[in-house]
């Protein structure tokens, strides 16, 4: 059946939902900016903010001092203190929980150093678990929790944040979305996303990809994953497993992947092959210090950590190439431990970039570390939770409040 | 950036006493791109520097700053036109704070005494805008500091002053590598933010990481400014150590630069 057109209240409910975004995204802004940036006229704006003021997400406040004329336009707010989500970040060495006000503020945090070897969904689920419960027993009683999710490392099924594969923590099919919501008992469903994906969502939204509509966001853990951004859209795929460039075979028959496969992307350039070719592998130090022994020593004169870097840097290069090629991004940006190996081996990795992709494709390219950090992935999550307030504000905050 | 050079030389000679260091020397820096000047140990980068910043005068050659030809006869000139330098001692006082030091021979005053509180507020301000975090005290003396945080008090005070142009003399060297990612990332914000930073530097990585443009000087010639995007390792290895690589660089030794 034909459908007439959107009605009045989902146009409402749209235009909240934009007023809310822009405010979360951009921060304090006026209301006179708010009339420009969304083209509705100020009566509009004004009854918009009303609402969401009404609704305890947004308020309004005269600004500080504009320096110019006039009486100034008031500035909206979101109420970052009040309105939140819980963003968990379930790394391979690191577990992370934080509770994240509206506008992406980090209020409060708690993080866990994680064994490697087999995974413990109990364990983990339970650590979360208890984070959570810690955070929210500080937390006042006007305040109110809009959503969860958590950044997974593995391949997260888009429909039912089932986690498929895991393949550095030797995990498949667990239900873990699911497991975490019921041991949380709020109420409320945890949205599940491949870290690398929310990493690259977080770096678009609020990190050094802001304002880059097509990027590549690439995040080295013991494996490495990837998030594409195209147009300003994530790239998902059919069912959620978009962006996998870690898998990308770039020397066949190469080393083997914990996948299965040979030659991947990460298993010639993750933690493994570097720590492997530096002659650390078993070796004390893992994760971003290892990587960091490495560039280190390379630093200081060590050629067999200088040849590791080197190799490493070559086969990094050769696989950004292939992405530049493909997307033609307008950045890429390397985030996890991936920032350090990427600084220890820029020239390798330029220099197959350079030799490896279209002048046109990389003319405008610009390579950049993550900015920020290894909280990507968790305000990664956090973008996620909110997406359903942000989709519907109203609604979402009047059954979390009843 | 696709506008002009915001500092460009042109045919810049140099000599001390009998030496000729500086041979009819081009160089130009861009506006929000990072520049990487190599070369090997006395190839000219601390004399061209030096030249930039007004301490040595030039024996001939053209000055130009964002289109203008000037004449830069001493510091104060090229601090007036916004052209910071960076040197490797980084010129910080141990037994002063970091705002004192940001804002040393330059002090603000309000009538006879010195305006404390809008100085802190700038350096404040400034740190902020570099997005540092690493310095927690405005207040620390610099003797405290460790060597990033040292080199970042003294990015942020060649910034503070509305700098359009920051030269930085080898900012990575004697760091550690935790040290190093942070300073290269600051180098790189700085031309993000609109800046053009010009990065002397040995490291290659360093170089490849961040720089938009490299200049290899060669015997005081320039052999050649490049693309970042359009040249290989092996290639600036070559034009550093034999001022030619290919097509690249300096043409049958008449000095003239491509």
């Amino acid at each position: 059946m034909m459908r007439a057109g959107p009605s009045q209240e989902e146009i409402r409910k749209h235009n909240l939902g934009t007023l809310l975004r822009h405010v979360h995204l951009g921060g304090p802004t006026s209301r006179a900016e708010l009339t420009s940036l969304m083209g509705l006229n100020r009566s509009t704006i004004m009854a918009l903010t009303a609402d969401l003021t009404a609704a305890g997400l947004v308020r309004e406040e005269l600004p500080k001092d504009t320096g110019k004329a006039g009486r100034p336009s008031l500035v909206v707010r979101p109420e970052s203190s009040r309105v939140y989500v819980l963003a968990f970040d379930v790394g391979v060495d690191r577990l992370a929980a934080a509770r994240v006000g509206l506008g992406g503020v980090i209020l409060d945090r708690r993080v866990a150093l994680r064994q490697r070897g087999s995974f413990d969904m109990p364990q983990v689920v339970a650590i979360l678990a208890g984070f959570a419960r810690q955070m929210l027993r500080k937390t006042r009683p006007d305040t109110i929790c809009v959503g969860a999710a958590a950044a997974f490392c593995g391949a997260v099924r888009k429909s039912d944040g089932v986690v498929r594969i895991g393949p550095n923590i030797g995990l498949e099919e667990m239900p873990f979305g699911e497991e975490l919501s019921g041991k949380l008992a709020l109420g409320l469903p945890v949205n599940v996303g491949n870290d690398a994906n929310l990493g690259a969502l977080a770096e678009h939204t609020r990190g050094i990809g802001l304002g880059c509509r097509d990027l590549v966001y690439l995040h080295g853990d013991v494996g490495i994953g990837g998030g594409i951004v195209v147009n300003g859209q994530l790239l998902g795929g059919f069912a959620g497993y978009g962006g996998e460039v870690g898998h990308m075979i770039v020397n066949p028959g190469g080393r083997p992947c914990a996948c299965g496969s040979r030659g991947c992307l990460e298993a010639e350039v993750g933690e493994r092959a570097l720590m492997e070719h530096a002659g650390r592998g078993g070796g004390e130090a893992v994760g971003r210090d290892g990587v960091r022994s490495v560039v280190d020593a390379a630093d200081r004169g060590d050629v067999v950590a200088q040849e590791a870097l080197h190799g490493v840097g070559n086969w990094l290069g050769l696989g950004v190439a292939n992405l530049v090629n493909i997307f033609n991004p307008e950045m890429v940006i390397f985030g996890g431990t991936l920032r350090e190996m990427y600084l220890g081996s820029a020239a390798q990795v330029r220099s197959q970039i350079n030799t490896g992709t279209l002048g046109a494709s990389r003319e405008h390219l610009r390579l950049r570390t993550s900015g920020l950090g290894d909280d990507a992935p968790l305000l990664g999550a956090a973008e996620l939770a909110f997406g359903k307030v942000l989709a519907d504000p109203l609604d979402v905050l009047s059954r979390q409040t009843s | 950036m696709s506008q002009g050079p915001v500092l460009e030389l042109r045919g810049i000679n140099k000599s001390f006493g009998a030496v000729q260091v500086l041979h009819d020397v081009a160089f130009s820096v861009y506006s929000g791109e990072v520049t990487a000047l190599v070369g090997d140990n006395g190839a000219g980068k601390s004399t061209l520097v030096k030249c930039i910043g007004g301490i040595h005068p030039i024996d001939a050659g053209d000055y130009f700053f964002e289109g203008e030809k000037v004449h830069v006869s001493g510091p104060r000139d090229a601090a007036d036109l916004g052209v910071e330098i960076v040197y490797q001692d980084l010129a910080l006082c141990d037994n002063l704070d970091i705002v004192q030091n940001m804002f040393l021979g330059r002090e603000r005053k309000s009538g006879l005494v010195l305006d404390e509180a809008t100085m802190e507020e700038m350096a404040a301000k400034t740190l902020d805008g570099l997005s540092v975090r690493t310095v927690t005290s405005l207040r620390q003396y610099v003797a405290s500091l460790s060597g990033g945080q040292r080199q970042t008090v003294a990015i942020a005070k060649a910034v503070l002053w509305n700098s359009k142009v920051v030269i930085l003399d080898e900012p990575t060297a004697a760091l550690g590598v935790a040290q190093t990612a942070q300073v290269l990332e600051l180098v790189r914000r700085l031309a993000d933010n609109g800046l053009a930073v010009v990065l002397i530097s040995h490291n290659m990585n360093d170089v490849f990481a961040v720089s938009d443009r490299i200049a290899a000087l060669y015997l005081g010639r320039m052999a050649a400014q490049v693309k970042t995007s359009e040249v290989t390792h092996s290639q600036v290895v070559e034009l550093i150590t034999a001022g030619r690589s290919g097509e690249l660089g300096i043409k049958n030794g008449n000095g003239a630069a491509s």
